[in-house]
This record gives structure tokens, sequence and C-alpha cells, in this order.
């Protein structure tokens, strides 16, 4: 019973204290001086070193969802409404979750071990002493990269899934590529991608935001680094399931 | 610094490849909505828009040109629908169009179709109300269908029982099983055959001896060809037509005869008037014929005085009392 409240206590204590981080974010992040340079490094490192995987694992899940719904389409005799439906489903979901948990742990796994190892090592104290705000030139960077990064990559890993369940549906038929691309859109409305879009930021921000607090306050040496590593990419992914949640519902107000 | 550039370079290109795609979809989405100015507006009232939403696609001829922009309750049998037009499509769109709630396929998503009426009537200019034609539901299809099976079904029943009692009616199956029934059918047509055949053969005879007999050969040609016959049949009747009336002639002399002996018999002359009007005669008549009668009564006054005589008494008692035995006999009886 104590050995739970006090973990009550600390899930509660640390909800509390990224909530206090994520407000400094945004109280450091608008005020000068901007770190335009660092910004756009971790943009490259956080996006387009991202890109490879996420374009591998969204070209697989786009073929292999094709060809698993295909059975049950054709059981319906309705293997023709494949691409309108693949399409709606890697859109309003499977292309955000699915980049958003791979971009978490590889993004957030990075960002929480290389934050730790430099708070183990006193290399923030440091920045801090040599009079570099080491919030902004750390933080602010990194989770607004990952903000901004994380839609584009979502973006691309859609375009890539489809062009993957395209192939899937030319496996077993051949269907030219204007048609599939005429029955995705054609199924597809704003209220389809533009709340899907939107949440994107909130899943990049998230997993910024969880991989930089848990570095930045990363204890006990060594082994915190691995600890803060691993418990950003579990956050950060239970994270982006509850926004998730969230944006499912209110986007759904609007439908 | 070199490593640098290379590096924002391919982060522009990252980006740009990210933000080209998302303009590139949402345009696309675009096109079906209304984003430009390239569109125009048609009402059409409904009675039921059967599950039709906005955003539902407006078929002209199958071709889709736009969308149902609003749907509007105006009262309780009155919904407007407004819908959204591509411009591209407005000089084929006449006044007289119907529009129409469907569906895309058997299962798919309702649409507006737009069906051309052909004639001569001015194109729309937007804004118009379109005439409308409500299809026939599913539903109602069905309650039609359900009516039509209950029909059905009475008629197999009756169709069933009537077969039944054909198949229990001994005479009926005796009829159909029958075989020598049928041999007899056929043996009759078989006649029927060869006698058709046969009388076709005397027509044939036929037609050949009226063309021999035309062709003026034998006793039938000469009877049918002579000219002389035929005024010796025309002298014959003129005679019988004189006998008829010599005939004419004798009936009217009996006539005469006959009138004469009547004026003999009315005016008193010759021997049958002496016979008719001779008065003396008849006097002498009725004279015989009163002492005949007078000859009678004495007769029946002998007969009394006979009757009262002790010889003949017992004879006449014995008549009287047989007499009224039988009167007796009739009445018990």
């Amino acid at each position: 019973m104590f050995n739970q409240g006090t973990d009550i206590k600390t899930f509660l204590n640390e909800t509390g204290e990224i909530f206090r981080f994520a407000l400094r974010f945004f109280r450091e992040g608008f005020r000068p001086r901007y770190e335009v340079d660092e910004f756009l490094r971790q943009c490259f490192v956080i996006g387009y070193k991202s890109f490879p995987l996420v374009a591998l694992t969204a070209f697989i899940i786009g073929l292999v969802l094709t060809m698993q719904l295909r059975p049950s389409m054709v059981n319906y005799g309705v293997e023709v409404q494949i691409p309108a439906m693949v399409g709606v489903a890697i859109v309003r979901e499977i292309g955000p979750i699915l980049t958003a948990l791979i971009f978490a742990g590889k993004i957030g796994s990075s960002i929480g071990a290389e934050l730790g190892s430099m708070k183990v090592t006193e290399q923030i104290d440091a920045m801090e002493v040599s009079g570099t705000n080491p919030f902004k030139y750390l933080v602010v960077t990194r989770s607004l990269a990952a903000m901004l990064m994380l839609p584009t990559l979502v973006i691309l890993a859609d375009a890539i899934a489809l062009y993957g369940s395209y192939l899937g549906v030319n496996i077993y038929e051949p269907l030219t590529f204007k048609l599939f691309f005429k029955k995705v859109f054609d199924n597809l409305a704003y209220i389809d991608v533009i709340p899907a879009f939107i949440k994107t930021f909130f899943f990049g921000f998230a997993v910024g935001i969880v991989g930089s607090y848990k570095g930045y306050y990363s204890e006990k040496g060594t082994e915190g680094v691995g600890l803060s590593a691993n418990s950003s990419v579990v956050v950060s992914s239970v994270l982006i399931f509850i926004i998730d949640l969230i944006a499912v519902q209110i986007a759904d107000l609007f439908q | 610094m070199k490593k640098k550039s290379i590096n924002a370079i391919k982060l522009g290109l990252f980006v740009l490849a990210g933000l080209s795609l998302l303009i590139f979809a949402l345009y696309l989405l675009g096109k079906n909505k209304t984003f430009f100015g390239n569109r125009f507006e048609l009402k059409a009232h409904f009675r039921d828009v059967n599950g039709l939403l906005v955003g539902n696609n407006v078929r002209f001829s199958g071709i889709d040109v736009g969308s149902v922009q609003s749907i509007r309750i105006v009262n309780d049998t009155v919904i407007e629908v407004t819908l959204n037009l591509n411009r591209e499509i407005k000089s084929f769109i006449r006044n007289n169009a119907e529009a129409s709630i469907g569906t895309d396929g058997l299962i798919g998503n309702r649409v507006v179709n737009i069906e051309p009426k052909g004639g001569s009537t001015p194109f729309v200019n937007g804004g118009e109300m379109l005439p409308t034609r409500e299809e026939v539901r599913t539903e109602q299809m069905l309650q039609t269908l359900s009516k039509t099976n209950q029909t059905v079904a009475k008629i197999s029943e009756e169709v069933l029982a009537t077969v039944q009692m054909v198949r229990n009616s001994s005479e009926l199956s005796s009829l159909l099983n029958d075989k020598t029934l049928s041999y007899n059918l056929r043996a009759s047509l078989q006649n029927l055959h060869t006698t058709t055949k046969n009388a076709s053969v005397l027509m044939e005879n036929a037609v050949s001896t009226f063309k021999l007999a035309s062709e003026g050969n034998g006793t039938i040609a000469t009877l049918l060809t002579d000219t002389t016959l035929a005024l010796e049949v025309r002298q014959l009747v003129t005679q019988i037509n004189t006998l008829e009336r010599s005939a004419d002639r004798l009936v009217k002399d009996l006539n005469g005869v006959i009138e004469s002996v009547e004026k003999d018999i009315n005016q008193g002359e010759g021997s049958v008037n002496a016979l008719m009007r001779d008065s003396v005669m008849a006097d002498r008549l009725r004279a015989t014929i009163e002492n005949a009668e007078r000859g009678t009564a004495a007769f029946a006054e002998d007969m009394e005085a006979l009757k009262s005589n002790f010889l003949f008494r017992r004879y006449f008692k014995k008549l009287e009392k047989k007499a009224a035995k039988e009167k007796e006999k009739e009445l018990s009886n």
C-alpha cells in the first residue's frame, strides 16, 4: 500500500514536472535569442535522418495492410474499395500513429540519452557557466525540431504507404496508378486529412519534450542515462496514444 | 561549413517534399469542394432525401459534376437540397432536367442524379429549382415484393390443388394413359391425310376434265358449246308458256260454267231450280211427317195398355226389380 501510494505520488509529480517543463519551453522558446543553427541541425538529425527508417516501415505497412485486408474485402465482394479503405486507414490513423511510434523509439530515446549523458557529465552545468542558455540551446531546439519534423515525416510516410498499398493491389490485379490515386482521393475529405495532420504536431512535441525532460533531469550517473532513454520512449509512446484518443474525439465533433 | 550546407540542402529537400505533398493533397481534396469560384448552385425540393449527406456527389448523366452543399428542412413535407456544381456543366443542364436521389452501387453512398429530359427549354443560369422525381425506396420495393409473393403462393396452391384433382381423377388419368387412344388418333390422322390426298387427286382430275371440256371434245363439250341446243331449249320454254296460257283459259271457262249454274239456281230456270222451289211438294212432305208422329203416339198408348194387362204384368215387374237391383249395386260400390 505504501509503495503504491508513493508510485501514484511519483506519477503525479512527474506529470506536473513535465507540464511545467512544457510551459517553460513556451516561455523561453518565443523569446530571443533564437538558436537557429542548432535548430536546423536538429531538424536535419531528427527529420532527415529518420526518414529512411520511417519510409521503410511506412512502405511495409501499406503493402501488408492491403494484402491483409484483401481476403475480407473479396469475401464481401468489394475488393474495388481496397484503395479507398486503405487510403482512409493510412491517412487518418496508421500513418500518423505508426510514424510517431517509430519516431518516439528513435528520436525520444536519442534525445533522452544525449541530454542525459550531457547532464551526468555536467556539460549542461558548464554551458550555464559559459553564458549559453542550456534550455534554449538543447531543449527548445530539439523539441521544436521534433514538433515540426514529425508532421513532415508523416506526410511522406503516408505517400510511401499508399505507394506500398498500390503495389499490394497490383500483386493480385492490374490497376493503373491514376485510378488507384483517384479512388483514394475520392474517398478522402478535409475532415480526414486536417485533424490527422494537426495531431502529428502534438505527437512530435510530446516526443521532443518528454525526451528532453527525461534527459535534462537525468540522475544516477551512467545508469541514469539508460533509464532516461528508456522511460522517455515509454512515456512519449503512451502520451502519443492519449493524444490520439483526445484528437479523435475532437475531430469527431467536426464530423 | 561545407558539410553544413549539404545538410541544409538535404533538409530543405526533405521539408519541401513534405510540404508540397501536403499542399498537393489539399488541392486535390479541394477540387471537389467549393474552393475556387468556378461553381454555381441549383436547388431541388424532395420529400425524402433518404440519408443524403452534405458532400455527397451530384451526377449529371452519370458524370460527377459537383456535390451537395446543404440540406435544409423547409416544412414537414419539403426538404430543400442545394447542389454545388461545376461551372463547365452549366451550358448542358436545361431547366427541365430532373433531379433524383439514388445510390452509388448497391450499398454505396447516396448520390443526386440529374437527368436531362431533352426538349428545347432554356439552359439554367444558377439558383433555379430543378423538378424532382422520387426514387423507389428499397422498403417500398420489398413491400410490393411481399404482396406479389403472397399472390404467387395463393396461385401455386390453387395450381397444386388442380394438379392433384387431375391426378386423382381416374377418368382423366385413364384417358391420358390410354395408349390405344393415341394410336386411334394417329390412325385417324393418317386416314384424314390419305383422304385429303385423294381429295386433291380428285380435284386435279376435275380440273383436267373441265379443261378438256372447255377445249371442245366429247358430249359435255358439245353440250356446253352447242348454240342450236340453246335455241331449242328456248323454243321449249315458249311452248311451255303457251301451254300455261291455254290452261288459264280452261280455268276461266270452268268458272263461267259454275257461274251460269249459280245463276240458274237463283233466277228459277231449269230442273234444279224446279226441284228446290216446289212448295206443294214441301206441304205434302210435312203432312206425311205429321201422320207418322200421330201413328207413334197411338202405338205408345197401346203399349201402356199392354203393361197393365195381367198377362204381361209379371214380365214388366221382373224388369223393374232387375233395374232396381243394379242401381243398388252401383251405389254400394
